[in-house]
């Protein structure tokens, strides 16, 4: 059984690595459609860390939305804008330089607030289930507020492609 | 008109075709196919494919004349015939060598038509295939001869009208044959 | 009777419970633990390509009977060696990638095809307690990995080089994401009837005296197979949704130059994700492994094959859909219904049975009537064309 756990540990510092790595392809890669894959794998290596935080609802529901939906539509952009599909893109500019300063001022701060943070493991929050009928009661108790906030935000969004995909009326021909 | 009703009907004749296949034969509607080397179609009579010599009693007595109408005649010259010469060294009726090279051949049945000894007919064979190279379809005179029984069993009414045609042509030889009576010529 | 009945109801679940047990008496715990989670990986990784084999055959036979033809009988007794034949062409074939492809990523699309068809067999029950892993997010697991199916056939199709493959790319892409969306919605009445996400706790709840008690014999429970069973022909891009691959019209889509075994990958995949897909609409509806008498797997087995069947029935049937047309049928025919059918559900489940049935059967004939006048062709009396004179 130890010897699982330890497996299981290394098991998840491998998934992080790779995620690590794939960022760094995200950000490095020349060619858009490498970068876009190298987004997808992670984002399913973010969905396994939260397998493994056994918040399983979350991994599927990243994997649905992230690689099922957000990446699809990336690479649909691209394939769309051919002359982009084939070539190599230069992936920074004259501002790099500022830009990781002000990242590595970001990060540190970050990293200050999560070492000061107590993070607090109850033994109640560690026993605690999510289910289909626990995560319909939040939505629909505790935080229906926030949902139909979304959901009107979401409909606007809707409401406005539609209105901006619509095309005008074609003119009467003579 | 109920909405998606055409869709239970186009599923519906796919369904009959379906169960059909299983207890109907060929020409009500099951299955159609011919299981080739175990079933064979009924070749109709007048199918023709890659010519044969006919001959009458031995093998050797073949009907051809070595006249080489046919060997002019052929359009992608598949035909080779060179006479026979007899004893004294004179030309002799007969092929001394007859090939047709059947990977030339195309099937088209002239050499029948302009044959004026009835002795090259189109067979009803196919299956010629050879892993030899093309000069291994190349068939001599002894390979090609076939007899008259067998071009009855495959052209019954072709052979018929043939044979009533020599039987004639004999009657009117041995009439020619024995004097007839004699006429006043001026 | 009883007893030989439930032997073969449980016969595996029974054989993998005695390995385990064997190695558990000289072996250390977490070796058995391995194990348990590797017999049931052979099993599925076994089942899924001889799965996908005897479904070609099945596949060709019945398509060749409505055609009025053998299918191939040459092979074995009946062709049932044909798949095997198949193999061997397939292993002994021509690799070609083509000269400008991008060669890693045209090498990864078909592996990556099979991983989420074999992945989505880990949440299929196929029989009483035989589920690889009974998740509690079971349903949600099996609607995740089946939206990354889409990705390996991106990557196929623009690694390749090759216009057919990137139309081939474009139209799987716009056709996946328009048939999940009514068939995540279909599927929520079962959902929200059974109260859990987990596909066996779905089965469970559809037991009922002799365990007939299916969605489908309920008017949203039928709604919602009919739906989810056209948007899973289509998520697996069979006919008449098979425009990802139209052959008369981009050679084979995708997979136009793939050849030899990653080809037979694609169609692995394929045949992989139309069984799994009958399987989850059987389990969602058809009440799974569910029915009285036969032993629980050949329920599972037989609901499926039927599925599958009336797919293959359907491919001998149908032209192909035309692209505005498949749009249209997914998002104003096929959503609309969905959304009413959830409303349907909740009202079935506060109102009692028999003011039920009439209610959903009323509102489900408005409702289809109102879709099928608003989905009506507009055909022009007039037709004006633009660049005649």
């Amino acid at each position: 059984m130890e010897l699982l756990q330890l497996g299981a540990k290394f098991g998840i510092y491998a998934v992080m690595a790779a995620i690590l790595v794939f960022a760094l392809g995200v950000v490095t890669f020349r060619n858009l459609f490498h970068c876009a894959l190298c987004l997808a794998a992670a984002l399913i290596g973010t969905a396994g860390i939260y397998i493994a935080l056994q918040a399983e609802f979350l991994a599927g529901v990243q994997i649905l939305l992230y690689v099922g939906g957000v990446i699809t539509l990336v690479v649909f952009a691209i394939m769309l804008t051919e002359h982009l599909a084939g070539k190599t893109v230069r992936q920074n500019n004259a501002q790099s330089l500022p830009a990781i300063v002000g990242l590595a001022g970001f990060v540190t701060a970050l990293i200050a607030l999560i070492l000061k943070t107590p993070w607090p493991v109850t033994e109640a929050a560690l026993k605690a289930k999510t289910s289909a009928m626990g995560l319909g009661e939040a939505l629909m108790g505790t935080y229906v507020f926030p949902f139909e906030v979304i959901s009107i935000v979401l409909l606007a969004a809707l409401i406005g492609t539609v209105v901006i995909a619509k095309k005008d009326a074609p003119e009467e021909r003579p | 008109m109920i909405f998606g009703a055409g869709v239970f009907k186009g599923m519906m004749v796919t369904l009959k075709n379906f169960l059909t296949s299983y207890y109907r034969d060929r020409d009500n509607g099951g299955i159609f196919t011919v299981q080739y080397p175990e079933e064979r179609e009924k070749l109709a009579e007048n199918y023709r494919n890659l010519p044969f010599l006919v001959y009458d009693g031995a093998p050797d007595q073949i009907r051809c004349v070595a006249c080489g109408i046919c060997e002019r005649e052929c359009p992608p010259k598949c035909i080779h015939i060179e006479m026979a010469t007899d004893a004294a060294g004179k030309p002799a009726r007969k092929p001394a060598v007859f090939d047709i090279d059947y990977s030339l051949c195309m099937n088209c049945g002239i050499c029948e038509e302009v044959c004026p000894f009835d002795s090259i007919y189109m067979d009803h064979t196919f299956e010629i295939t050879s892993q030899a190279g093309p000069r291994s379809l190349i068939r001599g005179k002894e390979a090609l001869a076939r007899s008259n029984d067998y071009f009855r069993k495959i052209r019954p009414a072709m052979a018929a009208a043939v044979d009533q045609k020599r039987k004639t042509a004999e009657d009117k030889k041995k009439a020619a044959a024995t004097p007839p009576p004699p006429q006043e010529i001026k | 009777m009883e007893n030989i009945g439930s032997f073969i109801d449980m016969i595996f679940v029974t054989a993998k419970a005695w390995i385990l047990a064997l190695l558990g008496q000289f072996l250390p715990v977490w070796i058995v633990v391995l194990a348990s989670i590797v017999i049931s990986g052979v099993a599925i990784l076994c089942l899924g390509p001889v799965i996908m084999m005897y479904l070609t055959l099945l596949e060709r036979k019945v398509i060749g009977r409505i055609q009025n033809r053998y299918g191939p009988n040459r092979v074995g007794i009946w062709g049932l060696l044909q798949p095997i034949a198949d193999g061997i062409k397939m292993f002994t074939k021509e690799d070609i990638v083509p000269a400008n492809a991008d060669k890693l990523i045209h090498l990864l699309a078909p592996i990556m095809t099979v991983v989420p068809a074999l992945m989505i067999f880990v949440v299929v029950p196929f029989g009483r307690q035989m589920t690889a892993a009974d998740l509690n997010i079971g349903f949600l697991y099996f609607i995740a990995v089946s939206s990354i199916t889409i990705l390996p056939i991106f990557m196929a199709s623009w690694s390749s080089r090759n216009k057919y493959s990137l139309l081939g790319g474009m139209r799987t892409a716009a056709q996946l994401i328009s048939y999940e969306v009514p068939m995540t919605l279909a599927a929520v009445p079962a959902i929200m009837m059974s109260q859990s996400l987990s596909t066996n706790t779905i089965v469970l709840t559809q037991a009922g005296s002799f365990g007939l008690n299916w969605f489908i014999f309920t008017p949203w429970g039928i709604v919602g197979f009919i739906v989810f069973f056209l948007c899973a022909t289509a998520e697996c891009n069979r006919p008449p949704f098979d425009l990802p691959e139209a052959e008369s019209e981009l050679v084979a889509g995708f997979h136009t130059e793939y050849s030899g075994m990653k080809f037979a990958l694609f169609y692995m995949a394929e045949y992989m994700n139309a069984f799994t897909l009958c399987g989850i609409a059987a389990t969602l509806f058809l009440g799974g492994w569910q029915g009285p008498f036969l032993p629980s797997w050949v329920w599972f087995f037989g609901k499926t094959l039927a599925l599958i069947c009336i797919m293959i029935w359907f491919r001998g049937t149908f032209p192909r859909f035309r692209v505005d047309h498949l749009m249209a049928f997914a998002w104003k025919f096929l959503l609309p219904l969905t959304l009413v059918n959830i409303l349907l559900t909740a009202l079935w489940q506060f109102t009692s049975a028999s003011a039920a049935w009439l209610f959903s059967i009323m509102i489900l004939a408005a409702m289809l009537y109102m879709l099928v006048k608003l989905n009506r062709v507009f055909v022009p009396e007039k037709r004006n064309y633009v660049l005649a004179d």
